[in-house]
């Protein structure tokens, strides 16, 4: 009888370059903290992987408040990635995840290429116990004036080149939707070493209290995520799988399972939740059996069969 | 970290859904998880919209306001303010609530304390009212003080009269209680309260007041603080208010995980 089950249960495991998952279910950075605090709602490594809240070397504080805003079908967040920095991760929370057996993404940043090198050098030292490190590229360029990295196609191959001279792991490339050549940028990130891409990040947005005339965030800009951006972070995800650059992990407004299932459709190979996580705290669960109940009544045995399967039918 | 193994997500039952006033409500809910588990000072986020539906987007904290173990009920105590509290509003009894809780720290009673007085203004009241029944119930000498821009809180006295016996109610407009302000009140009699520790609860401008009066007083000062929240459990880092470290330093902390109570001689409102 059990293995009948284990027959007939669709292969949920997938590959990202080099990255192995179990399944595709993996959490955004930054709308999941380390994952310790969802280990209290649903054992967290049965996820995908747990992308971590992108880390900069030392502690930030990040913005002033008010910091979130909520509007039609999403909400506004201007966090500043505030973090504790990344000896806080390797010191603190990488053991009780390494505990937990959780298939660890890393996500860092930096304000300038240095500070991404610096990272990097201190995250080689725990590179075994991770599958991967996540390069937040969305984030703004001191040196360049503090425009997005994402934003300059050239600058993002050597950066990426670089850091994986010092650090031998996969490298994901997460772009944001505000530039219009982010095809260029995953090539030139591919070019530098990346094996995958993470797109969206959030969309630049914002909201004004008309009481007061000021904007509602504190950093007057934010960024808008959730079920509002969906359609738009869903285009971005299919054009760029159209060029078949690299696996894409899909995201931006996954709140039901079929959002995931239209993503991987669309071309990704793997699909985050963000903000979900902030309302359904045991989302990451719910959509896994979301997506492994559809293959099983659509009696598709293998991820591979559906991802980018919209191509095949135009 | 802060957090406890206890927060939990679960559905109970709603036993009442009261007017108060025009847009003021309390809510009973069924819960033996609650109420076996929750201290004052913790809050509950709660689901304002019907399974399967996106708006509005994210839960709504709400501090628990009584905790009935007889019975497993406990109740928050609302108002109208936009979309998610006006669904609740809506709820019948017999609707099944979806909630996250308890969340954020309980209030930290030192020993030897004797002395309280509770200071609430508007819905900030409504956590003040399980503190102050857990104080009276520890035999502390609890003064509970509230202020309200009208006469919206008049039914809200008959729990109160239920929960201590010492309080004073102003309204801005006279209309129900004394004319005036609690923090006016307390500015001219501060030597009264030099033995109290005060918590308290409400909008900005009367924390800051308060602030205000006790500086360099001694007094110990709690307050319970509000901003926008996402997670409700410490991981987005978004509902972070200001608070002093160290000479002229700051740092942010965590309304949800971090507090919601803070030394109020510490926290920064600019
Ligand atoms: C820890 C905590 C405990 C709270 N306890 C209570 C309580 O016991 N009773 C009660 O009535 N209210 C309480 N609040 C406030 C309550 O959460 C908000 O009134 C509610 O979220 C408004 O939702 P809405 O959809 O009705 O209004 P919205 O349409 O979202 O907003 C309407 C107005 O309310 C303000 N608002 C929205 N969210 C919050 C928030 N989290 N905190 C403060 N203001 C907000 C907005 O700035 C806006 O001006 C508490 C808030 C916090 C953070
Ligand atoms: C509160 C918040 C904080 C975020 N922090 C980060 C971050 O630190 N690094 C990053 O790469 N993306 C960050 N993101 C973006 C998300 O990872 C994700 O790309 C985006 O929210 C779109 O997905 P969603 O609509 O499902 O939330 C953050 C998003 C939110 C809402
Ligand atoms: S609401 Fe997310 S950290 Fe407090």
């Amino acid at each position: 009888m059990t293995e009948n089950i284990s027959e007939s249960a669709p292969d949920l495991s997938i590959n990202l370059g080099r990255i192995k998952l179990k399944n595709p279910v993996i959490t955004c950075s930054g709308t999941f903290a380390s994952g310790i605090e969802y280990n209290q709602f649903y054992n967290i490594s049965n996820l995908g992987a747990v992308t971590t809240k992108s880390f900069s070397l030392n502690k930030r504080l990040g913005n002033s408040p008010p910091r979130l805003c909520e509007t039609a079908g999403g909400m506004l967040n201007a966090i500043g990635l505030a973090n504790e920095g990344i000896y806080y991760f390797i010191n603190e929370q990488l053991p009780v995840l390494k505990n937990l057996q959780v298939s660890i993404i890393l996500s860092i940043f930096g304000e300038d290429n240095n500070e991404f090198l610096r990272i990097a050098k201190e995250v080689n030292s725990i590179k075994d116990d991770i599958v991967a490190v996540e390069m937040n590229l969305s984030c703004p360029n001191v040196d360049k004036g503090g425009i997005a990295f994402c934003s300059m196609p050239d600058h993002v191959e050597s950066l990426i080149n670089s850091v994986r001279e010092i650090l031998d792991i996969p490298l994901i490339a997460k772009l944001s939707p505000n530039n219009d050549n982010f095809i260029e940028t995953a090539a030139k990130a591919r070019n530098g070493g990346a094996e995958a891409i993470s797109l969206v990040n959030t969309v630049i947005g914002t909201a004004i209290d008309i009481d007061n005339f000021k904007p509602k965030l504190g950093n007057i800009f934010g960024g808008l995520s959730g079920p509002a951006i969906k359609p738009i972070a869903l285009a971005k995800v299919m054009q760029l799988a159209r060029e078949n650059i690299l696996p894409i992990i899909g995201m931006g407004g996954i709140f039901y399972w079929q959002d995931a299932v239209e993503f991987m459709i669309a071309g990704a190979s793997a699909v985050g939740i963000g903000t979900l996580n902030f309302v359904e705290v045991d989302a990451g669960e719910k959509i896994l059996e979301g997506i492994s109940n559809y293959l099983l009544e659509k009696n598709i045995n293998n991820l591979g069969e559906i991802i980018g399967k919209v191509f095949k039918k135009w | 970290m802060v957090l406890g193994n206890l927060m939990k997500i679960l559905n109970g039952e709603i036993l009442l859904n009261k007017k108060y006033g025009e847009n003021l409500y309390k809510m009973e809910i069924f819960s033996p998880y609650i109420c076996k588990n929750a201290l004052p000072g913790q809050f509950v986020n709660i689901k304002c919209c019907y399974e399967g539906m996106l708006d509005p987007l994210l839960r709504r904290p709400f501090g628990i306001y009584e905790i009935d173990k007889r019975f497993n009920v406990f109740t928050i105590l609302y108002l109208i303010k936009g979309k998610g509290t006006l669904f609740l509003s809506k709820l019948k009894k017999g609707e099944i609530l979806n909630f996250i809780g308890p969340l954020g720290n309980a209030i930290k009673i030192v020993t030897g304390a004797e002395n309280y007085l509770l200071v609430g203004g508007g819905i900030g009241v409504a956590p003040l009212c399980l503190i102050a029944r857990y104080l009276t119930d520890l035999q502390k000498n609890v003064y509970f003080m509230a202020g309200f821009k009208d006469e919206l809180f008049f039914s809200w006295e008959n729990d109160l009269i239920k929960i201590v016996r010492n309080y004073r109610i102003f309204t801005e407009n006279g209309s129900f209680g004394e004319k005036g302000l609690p923090t006016n009140f307390i500015r001219e009699h501060i030597d009264q309260y030099k033995k109290f520790n005060f918590i308290c609860c409400g909008p900005r401008e009367m924390l800051k007041a308060l602030q205000d009066i006790l500086q360099g007083k001694n007094i110990a000062a709690i307050a319970l603080m509000e901003e926008m929240m996402a997670c409700g459990i410490g991981v987005c880092m978004g509902c972070v208010i200001k608070i002093k470290e160290g000479n002229n330093a700051f740092t942010y902390k965590r309304v949800c995980s971090d507090g919601p109570a803070f030394n109020l001689m510490e926290v920064i409102f600019d």
